[in-house]
C-alpha cells in the first residue's frame, strides 16, 4: 500500500514512456513482418512475413551494417580512450578552482547545433580547406587532404561530437569516489597505478560503463555525422533506414533494418561487457580472500 | 618496509621525531616551526580546537603532506619528502575509509596483498587481526552492513595487520556514541598496551586524551602549547589557553583561575569562605553535580560536587563559597578572548 503515492508520482514518466518509446517500438517491430504493398503505398501487414529481414541481410546492406558496427565500436573507444583519462584528470588532479572553467571547456562546444559543428568539420576537412593548405605549404602534406568522404572522417566527426557525453558522466563517476578512500589505499602500501586500479577504477565503475552506453547508442544510430562527412564510403545505418521510410516509401523494410540495428545495439553491448568480466575475472579472483565461518 | 636497518638507529625503532617542522596552506600557518619527540611504543595525543594544527600534523606524519621546512623522522630515520606508502606507518582515519567494494577481509588484507605478502599468510594475519578486534565472524561481509563501531574495529584491523612501528589515528571515536566510544577508548589503550606500537592520536575531546594517552601535546595556532603527563596537564597547566581548553576553570582574574570542583559549597557561612552569591542553575550529571553561583559583584562561579555528598540546595539560595589558596592556579599568559571555555553554557541546562 505504501508503494501507492510513489507510483502516482511516476506516472507521468510511465505514460510518457509507454506512449513516445514502447508503442513506436512495438509498431516498428509490427511493420517489420508486413511488405510494400505498391508504388503508393508504405506498409501493409495483411500478410506477416520474414521476407523483409531476408532483404535488410542482403550484403549491399550488410557492408553498412559492417561499417556503422566498425565505426560504433571504434568511436565509442577513442571516446573511452581520450574522455575517461581526461575526466579522471578533471576531477581528481586538477585543482578544484578550475573545475568549473574546464566543465565549461568541455560544455561550450556542445551548446554549438550539432548539425553546424558537422559542417565546420566538413569546411575544415575538405580538400581545398585551410588545414589541407596548410598541411600542404608545410610539407607535411602531398597534394590535398583526402580525409572527407571516408570511414576516418566520419569516425574523426563521431569523436568529435560524442566526447563531452563521455567525459561528463565519467567526471561525474570519478568525482563521487571520496578522496580519503585514495588517501587510505597510499597509507596501505599501494602507489598511485595500483590505487588507481584497485579503488578509484572499480569504484567509479558503473558510472564508466552508463557513460560507455550513453556515447555507444546513440553513436550506433547517428544519422547527421555520416550524411555531412561520411559521403558514400562512410555511411551508416540510419541513414538506410532514412532512405527507405522517405525516399523509399517502404516503412517495412525501413523497420527491418531499424530493429535490426536495435538488436546489433544491445548484442554489442552485452557482448562488451562479457568480454570486460572475462577480462577482469583472473584479477579479481586473485585477490579474493574468503574466510568463512571461524 | 620494516626499518631496524643500519639506515636509523635500532633503538629509536618506533619514534616519530619532527624537527622545527612548518606547513604552510596559502597565508595560514598551519604549523609553525614544530618540536616534536614521541618515544618508541608511546601513546601521544595532540589536542587542541579545530584550526589548531593537530590534523595536519598528522598528515605530515602519515606522508600525505610535505612540510614546507624542517624534517621529519620515523625509527630515526629521515622521511621527508617520502610518499605514504613508503613510510613504515599507518593510519586510522576520521571516517574509516573502508573500500566500500570489498569486503571486511578483504579490506583488511589490502595493505598486505600491497607487500606481496603470499596468500596464506594473508589469511592468517587477517583472521588473527579480526579476531583481535572481535570481527572474525564478520570477516566476509561488507563495510558499509556494519554500525560505526564494527567499522571502527575493522579500520583498526585494518591498519595494525601491517604491523606498522607507528599508527597514526585521526578523531577515529569522533563518529561514535557517547557509550561506545569510552568503551573504545579502554579497549584501544588496552590494545596499544599488549602491542607495544607508538600511537599517535588526534583528539579535540580533552576527556579522550587524559583517558588514553601516556603524553598529550596540547596545541595551539600550529604550535605546541604544553606536552606533559595527562596529570600534569590537568594537574599544573602551563597557561591560561591549557587550562581553559583541559577542563573547565573559573577566572577569578585574567591570571588567577580555579576548577569547579575544587571549591566547596554550603548554606552556612565555612571556614576559609572566599565568596558568597546566590544559586542560579543546578545541574545534575550523574556522579557529579553542578550549581551555577552569582556573585554579589555579577561574577558567576561553576562549582561541581560528587553527587552523594552535594548539598540540598535550591534555586535563588543564598550559599557560600571557600577554597585552597593551594588550589589556585597562576599563569602568566593571562585569560584572552580565545579561551574556550564557556562556563554558562556546561552549567545553565538543568
Amino acid at each position: 500500500m505504501r508503494a501507492r503515492p510513489g507510483f502516482l508520482l511516476a506516472l507521468p514518466a510511465w505514460l510518457w514512456l509507454v506512449v513516445f518509446f514502447v508503442v513506436p517500438v512495438l509498431q516498428v517491430v509490427w511493420f517489420s513482418f508486413g511488405r510494400k504493398p505498391g508504388i503508393f503505398g508504405t506498409h501493409d501487414n495483411s500478410v506477416l512475413t520474414l521476407d523483409r529481414y531476408a532483404e535488410a541481410l542482403d550484403p549491399t546492406f550488410g557492408t553498412v551494417f559492417l561499417n556503422t558496427l566498425w565505426i560504433g565500436v571504434a568511436g565509442t573507444a577513442l571516446c573511452a580512450l581520450i574522455g575517461i583519462p581526461t575526466a579522471y584528470w578533471m576531477a581528481v588532479k586538477a585543482k578544484p578552482q578550475w573545475r568549473g572553467l574546464l566543465i565549461a571547456l568541455v560544455m561550450i562546444p556542445y551548446w554549438t547545433n550539432f548539425l553546424v559543428r558537422t559542417i565546420g568539420w566538413q569546411v575544415v576537412l575538405a580538400p581545398e580547406g585551410w588545414l589541407s593548405t596548410a598541411l600542404g605549404a608545410l610539407g607535411i602534406l602531398d597534394g590535398p587532404l583526402e580525409v572527407l568522404n571516408t570511414r576516418g572522417a566520419v569516425l574523426f566527426g563521431v569523436v568529435y561530437n560524442y566526447l563531452p557525453l563521455m567525459i561528463l558522466p565519467a567526471f561525474v563517476a570519478f568525482d563521487r569516489v571520496d578522496p580519503t578512500l585514495r588517501e587510505a589505499s597510499r597509507d596501505l602500501g599501494a602507489g598511485r597505478w595500483r590505487t588507481l586500479f584497485r579503488v578509484t577504477l572499480p569504484l567509479a565503475a558503473p558510472g564508466l560503463f552508463a557513460a560507455v552506453i550513453l556515447v555507444f547508442i546513440p553513436l550506433m544510430g547517428d544519422y547527421i555525422t555520416p550524411s555531412v562527412l561520411g559521403g558514400a564510403a562512410g555511411s551508416m545505418v540510419a541513414q538506410l533506414v532514412a532512405v527507405q521510410f522517405q525516399a523509399g516509401q517502404n516503412w517495412a523494410l525501413g523497420s527491418a533494418i531499424a530493429v535490426i540495428l536495435i538488436l546489433a545495439i544491445v548484442a554489442t553491448a552485452a557482448l562488451g561487457y562479457a568480454l570486460f568480466r572475462l577480462v577482469a575475472l583472473p584479477f579479481a579472483a586473485a585477490r579474493r580472500v574468503k574466510l568463512g565461518a571461524p | 618496509m620494516q626499518d631496524t636497518t643500519s639506515s636509523g638507529a635500532p633503538d629509536r625503532h618506533g619514534a616519530v621525531d619532527l624537527l622545527g617542522v612548518s606547513r604552510r596552506f596559502g597565508d595560514t600557518l598551519a604549523v609553525d616551526a614544530l618540536e616534536l619527540h614521541v618515544e618508541p611504543g608511546e601513546f601521544l595525543s595532540l589536542l587542541g580546537p579545530s584550526g589548531c594544527g593537530k590534523t595536519t600534523t598528522l598528515r605530515l606524519i602519515a606522508g600525505f603532506e610535505q612540510p614546507d621546512a624542517g624534517e621529519v623522522r620515523i625509527s630515526g630515520r629521515p622521511v621527508t619528502g617520502l610518499p605514504p606508502y613508503r613510510r613504515d606507518v599507518n593510519t586510522v582515519f576520521q571516517a574509516y575509509a573502508l573500500f566500500p567494494h570489498l569486503s571486511v577481509a578483504e579490506n583488511v588484507a589490502y595493505g598486505l596483498q600491497q607487500k606481496r605478502v603470499g596468500r596464506t599468510e594473508v589469511r592468517e594475519r587477517v583472521a588473527d587481526a579480526l579476531s583481535m578486534v572481535q570481527m572474525r565472524e564478520h570477516a566476509d561481509r561488507k563495510p558499509t552492513k556494519l554500525s560505526g563501531g564494527q567499522q571502527q574495529r575493522v579500520a583498526l584491523a585494518r591498519a595494525l595487520v601491517n604491523r606498522p612501528s607507528v599508527l597514526l589515528l585521526d578523531e577515529p571515536l569522533g563518529a561514535l556514541d557517547r557509550q561506545l566510544r569510552e568503551e573504545m577508548q579502554l579497549e584501544l589503550k588496552l590494545l596499544q598496551e599488549r602491542l607495544g606500537t607508538t600511537f599517535v592520536f588526534v583528539t579535540h575531546d580533552q576527556g579522550e586524551a587524559l583517558a588514553m594517552s601516556d603524553r598529550v601535546a596540547v596545541m595551539r595556532a600550529g604550535r605546541i602549547e604544553q606536552l606533559d603527563a595527562p596529570r600534569a596537564i590537568y594537574d599544573a597547566p602551563a597557561s591560561a589557553y591549557v587550562a581553559a581548553f583541559v577542563g573547565q576553570q573559573n577566572f577569578l582574574d585574567a591570571h588567577t583561575a580555579i576548577r569547579p570542583e575544587a571549591i566547596a559549597i554550603g548554606a552556612d557561612p565555612m571556614p576559609g569562605e572566599k565568596a558568597a552569591g546566590t544559586v542560579l542553575a543546578i545541574a545534575h550529571l550523574g556522579e557529579v553535580t553542578q550549581f551555577l553561583v552569582g556573585l554579589a559583584d555579577d561574577r558567576r562561579l561553576l562549582v561541581r560536587r560528587p553527587s552523594r555528598d552535594a548539598p540540598e540546595l535550591g534555586l535563588g539560595r543564598a550559599v557560600h563559597c571557600a577554597w585552597d589558596e593551594a588550589d589556585l592556579l597562576h599563569f602568566a599568559d593571562g585569560a584572552g578572548a580565545a579561551i574556550p571555555a564557556p562556563l554558562l553554557d556546561t552549567a545553565t541546562a538543568p
